[in-house]
């Protein structure tokens, strides 16, 4: 539109009607212009008449007074903020770089226990009073990072290092943020914090991360001598057992059999001794001669000696002796 | 038409001139004001809005109205038991009487150099008086509870049980310190020594935080070998008690081997004995029906057996050759 006003212009270069109009076209269009703002859908506006709190308006396009009368902050309230102590990242994605920077200044503590920890953590806030957060702090970032970290400090500092580590973790963490809120409320920053979150929490590098993982290491090795005990006394006790039952099951067979056997011979003995009893001579005899003829039948080599040759018997241990 | 245009420029150039010599300043929301009139002190402003004052004659300064941080550099004090620690304190302030900030500082650099020799002296006066347990605890809560690994040996209560009896032996959580303030009642001391200076300044203190505390360098490497020595410590605990475990269990081994294949022994040795007992009872009542016969049974019996093993030589002497000589026997 201001284009096709300035041609005529330079054609009728004096008219100075037409130099009104067109200056007063400009300074309606810059009027126009600079009475609308735009608000994210994320954010929030504060409005200000000549520096004075006016009014809030929320997402969309909004009029306000021109030339600097009515001034407008837009701020971020839907949006979570991140603030990161003892790391930075780097770059986030689904393979987060990390700044490889040395932040120990922020994450070096001493626990409540007089020993040294590394702590990092992040805490996520969001702008709840856009009108608080606007005009009552001055150094808001500083300020939220200088009383992040007071609070974590002087809650490491109660505790055990251990404590730190392991169990206390998680009260830690809802402790800071009830503190922080209670803080920055009592600042009236405007801002609620609706995360704290520990990260890595680790004894300071070399060797002294070395030594605290050395006692995980001995819990495994305590555990593992342990089960070494177990596993010689479990092969060895079952086992064990059994051959105590063994041994009792062959007394018990020994037992039976000797019984057994008792009571066969003497069941023998007695059957034969009916019969003796009838003709002691006779069978005594019998039994002998049978018996004899049993025992010489089975066996050669035997020698026989007259009964009348008693001197045969040194002369053959001799003839052996002449053969060895 | 032309006259209109002149006067309408003029109005506009008046206009520009008057507004530029200023008979009005705006006063945002967060800020307030001095204003002075020949270096005079006249009015302060506290308001925001839209202000008037005397063109050319009245001068305006504006301060911050806001929570403004304070932080200096961390310093290295000694505690009451003479270690030297780096503590790091901020502070957060406000100007609450601008007429007297003016007067008596003027500018923010000013405030914060007065700031700096203010809080710095309190900070090291209370740290130096204070032993550092004071300084690095809030609270009495670590001599509440044990302090140790979270570890457990699987599936052996006794064990686990054991252990932590132990460990009680070593375990120093009797050593922590009563502690009276903490860290938090050290910053109000802090602050209450920091607020009987501010207001003079026209400051108000709102509080001192200690933001960290570190061990010196020199004494940091100390502290990480008794920290090393800690571990170590603790580590060489739990093998010994995996060792003396391991060997509670060989002993157990080796004690219930014994018994139960001793008793196992007794229990079989008895079976046997009376085994026997039973025995030779059938075998007496028997035998003694005719000792006679016996002997002469068991002997033809037994020669049955041991006959085969012996190298014989016979004489025939013997009654079973009694008729190779002679058909009667003689």
């Amino acid at each position: 539109m201001s284009e096709r006003d300035i041609t005529p212009q330079k054609q009728f270069n004096f008219k100075p009607k037409l130099m009104v109009i067109v200056i007063v076209v400009i300074a309606l269009l810059v009027l126009v212009l600079s009475s609308f703002f735009v608000v994210d859908q994320t954010e929030q506006s504060v409005v200000l008449t000549f520096g004075k709190y006016n009014r809030i308006v929320g997402p969309g396009l909004h009029f306000k007074l021109p030339l600097g009368i009515e001034k407008s902050y837009n701020v971020p309230t839907q949006r979570i903020q991140n603030m990161s102590f003892g790391f930075r990242t780097e770059k986030a994605g689904i393979n987060t770089v990390f700044s490889s920077g040395n932040y120990q200044n922020e994450s070096l503590m001493l626990t409540g226990d007089l020993n040294i920890i590394d702590v990092q953590w992040i805490i996520q806030y969001r702008i709840t009073d856009a009108r608080a957060w606007l005009f009552n702090v001055q150094y808001r970032e500083k300020t939220i990072r200088d009383i992040s970290q007071s609070i974590i400090n002087a809650l490491v500092g109660d505790r055990a290092i251990l404590d730190v580590i392991g169990r206390d973790r998680a009260s830690i963490e809802t402790k800071a943020q009830e503190m922080m809120n209670k803080k920055f409320s009592s600042y009236g920053l405007g801002i609620t914090v609706t995360t704290v979150k520990l990260r890595n929490i680790v004894p300071p590098k070399g060797e002294v991360q070395n030594a605290f993982e050395d006692v995980n290491k001995a819990i495994q090795d305590m555990n593992r001598l342990i089960n070494e005990g177990k596993e010689q006394y479990n092969k060895e006790i079952p086992k064990a057992q059994g051959d105590a039952e063994k041994m009792i099951l062959v007394a018990q067979g020994y037992a039976t059999e000797r019984v057994n056997e008792a009571k066969g011979n003497v069941s023998r003995f007695l059957s034969v001794l009916k019969e003796y009893e009838k003709n002691k001579k006779v069978t005594k005899d019998r039994l002998y001669i049978e018996t004899m003829e049993k025992v010489f039948a089975t066996n050669r080599g035997t020698d026989l000696i007259g009964k009348n040759l008693t001197n045969f018997i040194p002369l053959k241990t001799l003839q052996k002796g002449a053969v060895k | 038409m032309k006259k209109f245009v002149t006067t309408l420029v003029v109005i506009f150039v008046v206009f520009i001139i008057f507004v530029m010599l200023g008979p009005f300043y705006v006063l945002n929301e967060g800020e307030q004001a001095v204003v002075t009139r020949f270096g005079k002190i006249i009015k302060v402003e506290t308001a925001a809005g839209l202000k008037i004052k005397t063109p050319m004659v009245d001068h305006v300064v504006k301060f911050s109205k806001r929570i403004l941080s304070w932080d200096g550099d961390a310093q290295r004090i000694p505690t009451k038991e003479n270690q030297f620690i780096w503590v790091d304190t901020t502070a957060r302030w406000k100007i609450t009487d601008p007429a007297k900030f003016y007067a008596s500082v003027t500018t923010l650099q000013q405030a914060y150099s007065r700031l700096d020799d203010v809080i710095d002296s309190s900070v090291r006066t209370v740290i130096s008086d204070s032993p550092l347990a004071e300084a690095v605890r809030s609270t009495n809560l670590i001599k509440q509870s044990e302090h140790k690994e979270a570890i457990q040996i699987k599936a052996d209560d006794s064990a686990s049980k054991s252990m932590e009896e132990l460990l009680k032996k070593t375990s120093s959580t009797a050593l922590f310190d009563e502690i009276k303030l903490g860290r938090e009642g050290l910053s109000k001391e802090m602050l209450t020594a920091a607020q009987k200076v501010t207001p003079e300044y026209g400051i108000q203190l709102i509080d001192i935080v200690i933001r960290q505390i570190r061990y010196s360098d020199d004494l940091t490497q100390s502290v990480y070998n008794r920290m090393i020595k800690e571990r170590e410590q603790i580590a060489e605990f739990y093998r010994s008690f995996g060792e003396g475990k391991k060997a509670e269990w060989l002993g157990k081994l080796d004690n219930e081997k014994r018994s139960i294949l001793s008793a196992a022994y007794e229990k079989s040795e008895t079976l046997k004995g009376n085994a026997d007992a039973i025995a030779t009872k059938i075998y007496a009542d028997a035998y003694s029906k005719d000792e006679n016969f016996f002997e002469f049974w068991r002997s033809i019996e037994s020669y049955k057996k041991t006959f085969p093993n012996f190298n014989k030589t016979l004489s025939t002497k013997m009654d079973y050759f009694k008729y190779l000589y002679n058909p009667n026997g003689k």
